[in-house]
């Protein structure tokens, strides 16, 4: 947020004294951070997408894979990442009305979105625990693999998919899910952490002591980061 | 206000606006959630009947106007994501573009690459493939050997032990 900057001509701007980008020190780097972690997840993606283009003909369809609903016996391809994008997203607005209400130095109401956030976050982790279990333990008919056993490439039925093996289609399908789906997931994780932190700060009033919420907005700029990512990740495994 | 930074006279660490400002800023951040909502969900359609609407090939392959689809649509959610969840779209120029713009040059770059690097593995995809088959054979064969290796080899090691 910068509406607020006292403007400063573009002369004068980096001669030093001030800040050019009219944004504080910690919010920069945040930004900084972002920016090198989106580069990171932009490469897995990318090494994704080069595997996918090569197998074409073997590369499992997702559609396929990910039809399970909680409570429900039947498949429906899906409508649960669907949720758990749902569920993201929800908690990237609760997490910009905290933030929103943090301009106004409204403590109550910060706490409220800050809780429903942490909630929603840790919703989501649950899910993706839930997914990687089906897809973990597979279906009861299983499907016949190359595996490599004893020193031996032999055809063997395999159920589900690990590291080696994957039921679905090519294994390395199954490590690019588990190590992408895997990393966002742990900065999920990371981030409900840091946001029980920061909530903790708010509830015992240390922000309402300094005069703003600034720490609020850092924490919301991670968590929106980890809302767009899984908007690619979305796109890529499960739409594609 | 803060006793952090007080040589820096010439921004504040937060927005702070009234009331009335919050109500429209909140009802515009609602607004976009609405957006990015109708946006997941008319992607989820499309995904549900992409087989109807004919844009897989060989009914499970997507086509290329479906991959433009939904990375047209991803791209239009990190916008707003970034645009408005982000507050990027209020920062000042200088500060958008030293993010915007070091981010797209390495990820055209990269997808330039990865795109050139997995055609041309697709055109030699037999001759790839083959190397891993033989591969495969190969191990097997020196498998068998070795198991008969091994028989043969424990003895003087067993003979040692003793």
């Amino acid at each position: 947020m910068s509406g607020h900057v006292a403007e400063t001509d573009s002369d004068s701007a980096w001669s030093g004294g001030k800040s050019p980008f009219g944004v504080s020190y910690g919010k920069v780097f945040m930004w900084f951070f972002l920016v090198s972690d989106a580069l990171t997840f932009s490469g897995l993606l990318c090494a994704y997408g080069f595997m996918r283009h090569r197998h074409p003909e073997v590369w499992p369809n997702p559609g396929d894979v990910f039809t399970h609903f909680p409570f429900y016996h039947g498949h429906i391809p899906l409508a649960y990442v669907g949720l758990m994008t749902l569920i993201l997203i929800m908690s990237s607005v609760t997490m910009v009305l905290a933030v929103e209400a943090g301009h106004r130095n409204d403590k109550k109401k910060v706490t409220i979105w800050m809780l429903l956030t942490i909630i929603g976050g840790a919703m989501f982790v649950g899910s993706q625990a839930w997914e990687w279990y089906h897809f973990i333990v597979g279906t009861d008919h299983g499907a016949l693999r190359s595996v490599f056993v004893d020193g031996k490439w032999v055809e063997q039925t395999v159920y589900g998919a690990n590291m080696t093996v994957n039921e679905y289609g090519l294994p390395v399908f199954a490590n690019f899910f588990f190590f992408i789906t895997g990393f966002h997931g742990f900065h999920v994780f990371s981030g409900v952490i840091i946001n029980i932190v920061i909530f903790t700060n708010v509830i015992k009033g240390t922000y309402a002591k300094r005069g703003h919420y600034e720490m609020v907005e850092k924490v919301g700029l991670y968590w929106h980061f980890v809302d767009l990512v899984w908007v690619f990740v979305f796109t890529f495994f499960y739409l594609l | 206000m803060s006793e952090f930074h007080d040589d820096y006279p010439q921004y504040e660490f937060m927005a702070h606006h009234s009331e009335e400002a919050g109500k429209a800023k909140r009802r515009k951040l609602w607004n976009v959630f609405w957006i990015m909502l109708v946006v997941t969900i008319v992607e989820l359609i499309i995904g549900f009947n992409a087989k109807k609407l004919g844009l897989l090939h060989d009914d499970r392959t997507s086509t290329f106007t479906l991959k433009v689809i939904f990375i047209g649509l991803t791209i239009l959610k990190a916008f707003f994501i970034v645009y408005k969840f982000m507050h990027l779209g209020d920062e000042r120029k200088f500060m958008k573009y030293s993010i915007i713009g070091p981010y797209s040059i390495f990820i055209i770059y990269l997808v330039f690459i990865i795109v050139g690097e997995a055609n041309y593995s697709l055109i030699h995809k037999d001759k790839m493939d083959k190397i891993i088959v033989d591969q495969k054979e190969k191990a097997n064969r020196d498998a068998e050997k070795g198991h008969h290796g091994e028989e043969h080899g424990e003895e003087p090691s067993e003979g040692e032990h003793h």
